[in-house]
């Protein structure tokens, strides 16, 4: 018993941490229709802010939020430069586009910093762990577990109550009639990717103080299990990347956790043929959104 | 006419020096994607090995050489093409890049045109045995560094390990051998967890061993970034003291600035700068032409891929015939290079090297010595 719930702490920390990273992907989809797999190298890009900020001596809680505004600021540059332009294009001008961007940005990064990874230092004290109830719990599970619920909670108030929050409900439902109403496309379109970019930032920084190093091509893997949970919650649904987030970290760590040994070598295609059997049941995803299909402007 | 054309062709062939004017050099590594970590590095090293080499007159005095390169992306198909256009440009030696998989994905090409090629870092003694005559590796085997390390926990008194790898790569199944090697020194494997390339949480790996019912007085790895790192902190935060053991592959930086965490990590690489050693005076000419310390011994390691193939040259007699090279490499004795002295006689194309073992001590290196491993103890290639 004290195994299964420390095992699903674990899935709690991993969990949210897909949660954010779904969530980025699902806002800017919400609105626009465009899945950005350029998602990881705005982790990437706080990823080596954290780096430089340790090698410039400044600490910790200082690098965070210069992370988090550092990658707040190349999702808006991303939009304005690269998906502005193919913002009327189809989904699959949009897409290539998002790949393009991701692989420009892999190769500046390898040519211009270093192809090989780099350490970040991080405060010594996320190495370490805490005793609750009987169970060992590093500080980095608990930072993820908290920073989660932080972002949840500020979202959710975002959106139900700030101004440009009600407009990006309103354009995903229905951007025609959301324009007709004065709400400026620009300014929803450029929010998204600000909120996406925040949310990249956080996840960023949770990733790296598990990691310790940043590299060029870090950024892939996390887009793709972000992918997958959008997918599993329901493509365009907040909530739904919410829910996906956190039943692909379910997933994922009770299979490493409870799968005989000699089944383990199978772990991945066992788990995201789970994935796949939920999709049978729910073809819309978990949560789907009410309008699926996003509409250009 | 055409008698006089072929005399005096025979007459200018009998009369050239047997030292060719160039070698040409053909390197279809990965400058971009998954193995640029790897190969970036080492083509560094081949730079200033070369750049060194011509310097003093090329090779012997007379044979200068020439390097062509080609990015492949760390992609096997891309591998395939980019030597095929190296090959028809007429190379005398090919290096290729430092997996395994895209190393293998060129073999059909290199045994046809009958050229030696060598890949930057591969490590898996598998190499050589399915690339044939052709192939060579420029890197202690897995096997070897599973044995140094195997041989070097059991001289600790540690009796019971638990190994974690990866079946993504023949690389990271580095621990099997470690397993094999320290049953067979009376050891005990406790268990065994597997993970994918890539992986981000270990935490679920790490509490299953923190509740084993007996800890594992080392656990054996050849995971490297950014999988050890996460790894490590999981075990230590998840409450598991036990001695980590590694290969080469967290030779890096990284390995180092983990704090609290990394202290104490033992791995097993390709050398150690010891004052007055080969490998600092390297590093110290790393500096000298980059402006920055060699954050990496895959440098170094390019520098003695060079120096393989100069010797091969000398040993030729100054010859660029492919296949007169690759005969000359297959008979290697002792070359001299940055890390260690090198010898392929007698083996299959899988080089015999000095395997050196580290200690994370205060952020930096402990040197705990070069053993070499005992051959009966050292486990055949396995095939996956």
């Amino acid at each position: 018993m004290d195994i299964f719930l420390q095992q699903t702490v674990n899935a709690l920390a991993l969990g949210g941490t897909y949660a954010l990273l779904a969530l980025g992907l699902a806002v800017v989809f919400s609105i626009m229709g465009l899945i950005n797999f350029a998602h990881g190298e705005l982790m990437t890009i706080a990823g080596y802010v954290l780096m430089y900020c340790g090698i410039a001596g400044v600490s910790f809680v200082v690098a965070v939020p210069l992370a988090l505004m550092a990658s707040v600021l190349a999702a808006v540059l991303m939009e304005r430069i690269a998906f502005r332009p193919v913002r009327n294009g189809s989904g699959a001008t949009m897409l290539v586009t998002s790949f393009a961007v991701a692989m420009i940005l892999q190769v500046l990064f390898q040519n211009l910093i270093s192809t090989r990874s780099q350490p970040v230092l991080l405060p010594a004290m996320l190495s370490d762990s805490v005793h609750i109830a009987g169970m060992v719990i590093g500080v980095n599970k608990l930072a993820a577990i908290i920073a989660t619920v932080v972002m949840l909670v500020f979202l959710d108030w975002f959106m139900k109550h700030q101004k440009t929050g009600i407009a990006m409900r309103a354009a995903a439902e229905d951007f025609a009639v959301a324009r007709l109403m004065g709400i400026r496309a620009n300014t929803v379109i450029a929010g998204a990717f600000a909120l996406s970019g925040l949310l990249a930032g956080v996840a960023a920084v949770l990733w790296v103080s598990q990691r310790a190093s940043v590299d060029p091509l870090m950024g892939f893997m996390p887009v793709l299990k972000a992918f997958i949970a959008a997918i599993l919650g329901g493509l365009g649904s907040l909530r739904g990347a919410v829910a996906g987030g956190f039943l692909l970290g379910f997933i994922e760590i009770y299979l490493s956790a409870f799968l005989p040994p000699e089944m383990q070598e199978f772990r991945e295609p066992i788990g995201l043929g789970i994935v796949v059997l939920v999709l049978l049941f729910r073809p819309n995803g978990l949560i789907p959104s009410a309008t699926l299909k996003a509409e250009k402007v | 006419m055409k008698k006089l054309l072929t005399l005096t062709a025979i007459g200018a062939l009998l009369a050239a020096p047997s030292f060719a004017d160039t070698l040409r050099i053909g390197a279809a590594t990965a400058q971009t994607g998954g193995l640029a970590p790897y190969d970036a590095p080492v083509m560094e090293g081949i730079h200033i090995a070369i750049d060194e080499i011509n310097a003093a007159g090329g090779i012997g005095g007379t044979t200068k050489i020439e390097l062509i390169e080609k990015d492949v992306r760390s992609d096997a198909a891309q591998t395939s093409i980019a030597v095929q256009e190296l090959v028809d440009t007429g190379i005398s030696a090919l290096i290729l890049p430092c997996d395994a998989d895209p190393a293998l994905a060129a073999i059909g090409i290199v045994s046809s045109a009958e050229i030696p090629a060598i890949s930057t870092c591969a490590s898996s003694p598998t190499l050589p045995m399915i690339g044939g005559d052709y192939m060579f590796a420029n890197f202690p085997g897995d096997n070897v560094q599973a044995t140094v390390s195997a041989a070097w926990a059991q001289e600790q008194g540690h009796d019971t390990a638990y190994i974690i790898y990866s079946p993504d790569s023949q690389y990271t199944t580095m621990p099997l051998y470690f397993a094999e090697v320290f049953e067979k020194m009376g050891g005990t494997v406790l268990g065994q967890d597997t993970h994918s390339i890539g992986q981000q949480d270990f935490s679920a790996i790490a509490t299953r061993i923190a509740a084993l019912p007996e800890q594992p007085d080392v656990i054996m790895t050849s995971s490297y970034e950014p999988d050890f790192p996460s790894m490590l902190k999981a075990l230590r935060s998840a409450g598991v003291t036990s001695q980590m053991i590694g290969s080469d592959g967290i030779d890096s930086p990284t390995t180092f600035s983990l704090g609290e965490a990394g202290e104490g990590v033992v791995f097993t690489t390709a050398g150690y700068a010891e004052d007055g050693s080969p490998l600092a005076a390297f590093n110290a000419k790393y500096k000298e032409t980059t402006g920055s310390e060699s954050e990496t011994v895959f440098n170094a390691v390019g520098y003695d891929l060079i120096k393989v193939i100069e010797a091969a040259v000398l040993a030729a007699d100054g010859s660029t015939d492919p296949k007169a090279l690759r005969d000359a490499i297959a008979n290697l004795e002792n070359v001299q290079g940055a890390t260690s002295a090198i010898t392929y006689k007698g083996t299959d194309g899988m080089p015999v090297r000095q395997v050196s073992l580290i200690r994370v001590k205060d952020a930096g290196r402990e040197f705990l010595g070069s053993p070499s491993p005992d051959a009966a103890l050292i486990p055949a290639p396995r095939m996956q």
